[in-house]
């Protein structure tokens, strides 16, 4: 992985979890709206799901890690959207990928919800189903901002994903 | 893989606290990027955040509202020491001499567990004083209790926090039990005492020392609704004072020995 596309992964995560944690997270309340889930949601459309499930995992783990759950919790969740989102890409329409990325975060968040309650962790899963609707629609509108940002970020020079370069070779039939 | 790895993780969190540091380590770094983040994204927060009441008095009338709960919770511990005048004399004397400080505090973060959580972090960390298991109030109700500390940030546990339970004493009769949180829904309350009686108004403070892990005296919430099961259970849902979602400015108790914040007359 190209230093470049590193470094901006991790500016990427912080960036997301800070914003969530001192913007998002206390406007939204008690609305489980992710900016973090969005950013991965947004990179694995834009970039495919092999890129989406790292970020993912590698995020999630981060705010796992930060958090009183248990780790692994988030970073399995977002893998999951990371991976999904990935494999759904539309890439022509970016409304239609946001509404995705909306959906599938939105999901995701209840499947975390859903983990934590059988863990025993804080949640209820109540709340999965209840928050379900409007977190989606929070995410969706996220999604918005989050996806043109990231599209243009990783479709820079700088930042796009080296591609193997096929040489097609054309033998052109000769008429006597 | 990936998954194979996160499920380990999720296996090894939950068996013991292998993690433990690691958890310690991002949450300090994460605490100090917060405390510089709340410098530019505060002001912009708090402006998100009093949108809805833009252009009306309501302000206003939170502040008197305020101040009403403050004056109506002076007015139930003083009728509570008619009824018992001679222990609280003794109580409000012994609170008075155990050097009870509060540490005003702002809260720069939400729930770093992405909304899961429950939990708010304050600007403040062991180098100020703070340790963990000190109540936190905002001046007018209780508003959690410190989970963790760091040398300049700290992580409260809110009240609200569904599987939490305060220790509280109904103000009008006396009868103790625990007031559970349940989130924005605020607390379900059930006394101890089967031959309780709960009415709507009822004022609940956090227990007296030993009931509870709170200084005892900070009013908790008001009885919004109260049920009788078949069994003759009373459940009581209570309407917080503090509100779980829009703390800002509150105070950590640097109290270990147990005082009354209410006999040094709240902040």
């Amino acid at each position: 992985m190209r230093r470049a596309r590193l470094v901006a992964a991790l500016t990427g995560m912080v960036t997301a979890l800070l914003l969530q944690a001192a913007l998002i997270a206390p406007v939204s309340a008690p609305w489980p709206v992710s900016l973090p889930a969005v950013v991965v949601a947004a990179v694995a459309l834009v970039d495919g799901p092999a890129a989406g499930m790292s970020f993912g995992f590698a995020t999630g783990l981060l705010a796992d890690l930060g958090s009183n759950h248990p780790a692994g919790v988030l970073a399995l969740c977002w893998l999951g959207v990371g991976l999904l989102c990935g494999m759904v890409a539309d890439r022509r329409s970016v409304r239609r990928d946001a509404v995705t990325a909306g959906l599938v975060c939105a999901v995701g968040t209840a499947a975390a919800t859903i983990v934590l309650a059988v863990t025993h962790s804080g949640a209820s899963g109540r709340d999965a189903v209840v928050y379900l609707a409007p977190t989606a629609s929070g995410d969706v509108v996220l999604a918005l901002g989050a996806l043109a940002l990231v599209r243009r970020m990783l479709r820079s020079e700088s930042l796009r994903a080296p591609h193997p370069v096929y040489t097609e070779i054309v033998v052109a039939g000769r008429r006597g | 893989m990936l998954a194979a790895v996160a499920l380990c993780f999720i296996t090894l969190d939950l068996g013991g606290g292998g993690l433990r540091e690691a958890h310690s380590g991002v949450r300090g770094t994460l605490g100090s990027l917060y405390r510089g983040t709340d410098a530019l994204l505060g002001p912009a927060r708090r402006w998100m955040e009093g949108v809805p009441s833009a252009g009306t008095n309501q302000a206003t009338i939170d502040s008197l509202r305020n101040e009403n709960a403050q004056l109506r919770g002076r007015i139930a511990a003083l009728e509570a020491d008619e009824r018992t005048a001679g222990q609280l004399s003794t109580l409000q004397h012994a609170a008075s001499t155990s050097g009870n400080t509060l540490l005003p505090a702002r809260v720069i973060a939400f729930g770093p567990g992405q909304g899961f959580d429950w939990t708010v972090t304050l600007d403040v960390g062991t180098g100020d004083g703070v340790a963990v298991g000190q109540t936190v109030t905002d001046g007018a109700g209780l508003v959690g209790r410190v989970l963790h500390a760091d040398s300049a940030t700290s992580v409260v546990l809110l009240a609200a926090d569904p599987g939490s339970g305060v220790g509280v004493r109904d103000v009008r009769t006396g009868e103790i039990g625990v007031a559970s949180g349940q989130g924005a829904d605020g607390f379900g309350f059930t006394p101890l005492s089967p031959d309780a009686t709960v009415d709507v108004g009822d004022q609940l403070v956090t227990g007296p020392n030993g009931a509870s892990s709170y200084v005892s005296g900070i009013l908790v919430g008001t009885v919004r609704t109260v049920r009788t099961s078949a069994d003759g259970t009373v459940r009581a849902t209570v309407q917080p004072t503090a509100s779980p979602t829009a703390v800002d400015l509150v105070a950590v108790v640097l109290n270990t020995d147990g005082g009354t914040l209410a006999s040094r007359g709240g902040r």
